[in-house]
């Protein structure tokens, strides 16, 4: 019977915070708005990751075909927009005016490299590069790449080793979007937990609602486990309109398997707990969302939400490891893209123990009574 | 009298150098209206929370309905029913989903329909709770109180906070729950209210009661009795009235009469009703439980504040 009552508190509770969260256009616009902006603005930057091609401005001042080949050869990379600059034109003016990153110029006389010996001349080819420029790098290795080639032609020297590209999976090719993804789920199921939990909390405790609650026979743990529920359940909502966008807008390969799903249910728990944590610690619902967002802010970007935790300095790769999204990204990684089922159990693993860690702490600092 | 169903004795809560309850003992009977009356701060709303078991107690022993508040906490919280200070519902649900929310707590419940009619909300059913005035907000408060069809209702300041037309609403609804027979705490700084509702008065200040009884009989034993006043009452009516009671005085063109005893008003009558003697009219005015704060404590109260000499007495 008590069992039955406790039970029947709960779903009490959490049918009326369902009812209260449909009623608050605000709640509902960010549950689903938040993750679908997020998809739609990383999306549309990074989508074009692996087919990316970056712009050349050349100036032929040598106007032979063997230059016209070279150019040739450059565009035929695939990675390179090549745009032709009139001989004419002073380069270093051009290059102001426009905002140039890469220019490069061909020597006049660079057809006489080509030459057979003893009428050869050496020649050098000029590349200008704008150093801020992220893609600059890249340009520097396919010009330099297309001359090493050619010296090896004239040097009547073949190919021995080469090199074939394939993407790390074993089912398909993912792009940026893919990597994106589970990262979405992360750090949606972080950002909304914590900040409703944090609100809420403080919310009740200054209206006096709790004290009211504590009147009655509904205890706090039923009260936390309702909510804990409705979290879950607002968490899975975001999971289907990020998948939904994801499959529609980028289409996306990714699998929704048991231990993902696992890992969005723990991390649901585990961020609401994280969330009564920092209301414990917070005076009133006007600083609630900065508590929130102090901690969640820099865990989104320390995380590697948005970025590969590989491409972080060494010392910011150690504050990662000190995080809990750490091991929701990596889990949901290893398990919706890589199919790492050992690696994804063993952040399974993690996140389960660091929810119920959470999960104690915050039942245990929480309380509705008063000193 | 009537079973006792609150015993408190020796009650004591310190924070830190500060004690806000300073050993208290009072009993509350079966059926009545019980009120503590005393200014902010004066250690109501701490006691009645001990009492609901929402704070801890530093010394003393509580009883309700003779349960010991520390040990029975789970079987109190059933039989009790509590409109706290600055009660809040939930925003978006409606008065009538509130309701049903906070019974659905309680193994026992009373209808949701029953009590809007109670609390005379009937209109207001689906309306949110966000969108109620202070007034109406109170009396689903005092709904939800009564949700578990409790033995004692606490009702912590009702009306504090709301406009005369509102406050009295609010009355009407109590004096509803008196008729039912229900025992109620009462706590205010509104010394009328305490006057109008109440079977018992505590008045609280500083943490002590400094008396306790009927409003009657308060007001009899520190009451300044029954003060006539006459109207335009000319110096031949102030020369009769003098030597009637030890306390005649004229004040503007009026003359006023304390009257050490009730049994003296037909004899002042006789005395002013007599030719040659001249004034407009007579009114009588019987001390009220602000007298008798006034003269306990040398100060009054405005919104549950001290006054003393028309500044604000700070603490």
């Amino acid at each position: 019977m008590t069992g039955r009552l406790m039970s029947s508190k709960v779903m009490i509770n959490l049918i009326a915070q369902i009812k209260m969260f449909f009623r608050s256009p605000g709640s509902v616009f960010w549950t689903v708005a938040f993750p679908v902006l997020l998809i739609l603005l990383f999306g549309a930057i990074f989508s074009g990751t692996g087919s990316t091609k970056y712009s050349l401005y050349v100036q032929d001042l040598d106007g032979s075909p063997i230059s016209e080949e070279f150019v040739d050869a450059l565009n035929s990379t695939g990675v390179l927009i090549i745009n032709k600059v009139d001989p004419g034109i002073d380069s270093d003016q051009y290059i102001k005016d426009n905002s140039i990153a890469s220019f490069l110029t061909i020597p006049q006389g660079f057809s006489s490299s080509f030459l057979p010996e003893p009428e050869r001349q050496n020649s050098t080819l000029l590349l200008r590069i704008d150093n801020s420029s992220s893609s600059s790098g890249t340009v520097a290795t396919i010009v330099n790449a297309a001359s090493q080639s050619i010296n090896l032609e004239l040097a009547g020297g073949s190919i021995v080793v080469s090199t074939a590209i394939l993407g790390i999976s074993n089912t398909a090719q993912y792009n940026f979007i893919d990597f994106f993804l589970p990262g979405v789920i992360g750090l949606t199921a972080m950002t909304s937990t914590v900040n409703w939990m944090v609100g809420l909390q403080t919310r009740y405790r200054q209206n006096g609602i709790f004290k009211k609650l504590a009147t009655t026979p509904i205890t706090q743990m039923d009260w936390l486990v309702s909510l804990i529920l409705w979290q879950i359940a607002t968490v899975f909502m975001s999971v289907v309109i990020i998948l939904a966008v994801g499959i529609l807008a980028f289409d996306v390969h990714l699998t929704l398997d048991p231990i993902s799903i696992g890992i969005i249910v723990l991390s649901s728990a585990l961020f609401s707990a994280m969330g009564l944590i920092i209301a414990r610690f917070v005076k009133d619902e006007e600083t609630a969302g900065a508590a929130a967002g102090a901690i969640t802010f820099p865990m989104m970007f320390l995380a590697g939400s948005f970025f590969p935790l590989e491409s972080m300095p060494p010392y910011l790769a150690a504050i990662a490891k000190a995080m809990p999204l750490t091991y929701v990204n990596n889990g949901l990684r290893d398990s919706m893209i890589y199919a790492n089922t050992a690696g994804a159990i063993n952040n399974l693993l993690i996140v389960a123990m660091l929810t119920v860690v959470f999960m104690v702490v915050g039942a245990a600092i929480s309380t509705w009574k008063q000193e | 009298m009537a079973e006792s169903v609150i015993t408190v004795q020796g009650l004591v809560k310190r924070y830190g150098d500060l004690t806000a309850v300073d050993h208290i003992d009072f009993e509350v009977y079966r059926g009545e209206v019980f009120s503590m009356l005393g200014p902010n701060g004066a250690g109501k709303t701490t006691t009645v929370e001990i009492m609901e078991c929402l704070r801890t107690k530093t010394e003393g022993d509580v009883t309700i309905l003779g349960m010991d508040i520390e040990r029975k906490v789970r079987d109190i919280k059933k039989r009790i029913g509590v409109l706290p200070q600055d009660f809040n519902a939930f925003d978006l649900l409606t008065v009538k989903e509130n309701i049903e929310y906070f019974g659905g707590m309680f193994k026992h419940q009373l209808p949701a329909d029953d009590l809007i009619e109670t609390v005379n909300l009937g209109e207001k059913r689906d309306v949110y709770f966000k969108n109620l005035s202070g007034g109406l907000k109170q009396r689903v408060g005092v709904a939800i109180s009564m949700v578990n069809d409790p033995d004692i209702i606490f009702l912590d300041e009702p009306t504090t906070g709301l406009d005369p037309v509102a406050r009295r609403e609010v009355w009407e609804v109590i004096k509803d729950l008196k008729s039912k027979g229900k025992t109620i705490i009462l706590t205010t700084h509104y010394m009328e209210e305490a006057e109008v509702l109440s079977d018992r008065v505590g008045i609280i200040d500083r943490g002590k009661f400094i008396t306790m009884g009927s409003p009657n009989d308060i007001i009899d034993r520190y009451g300044t009795g029954t003060t006539m006043i006459v109207r335009g009452g000319d110096d031949t009516a102030l020369q009769r009235l003098q030597g009637l009671s030890s306390k005649v005085e004229r004040k503007g063109n009026d003359i006023v009469v304390r009257l050490d005893s009730k049994d003296v008003l037909p004899e002042a009558i006789m005395r002013i009703h007599e030719e040659g003697v001249h004034y407009e009219e007579v009114q009588m005015r019987r001390s009220t439980l602000e007298d008798v704060f006034l003269t306990l404590t040398g100060k009054r109260l405005e919104n549950g504040e001290e006054v003393k000499k028309g500044k604000r007495v700070k603490k």
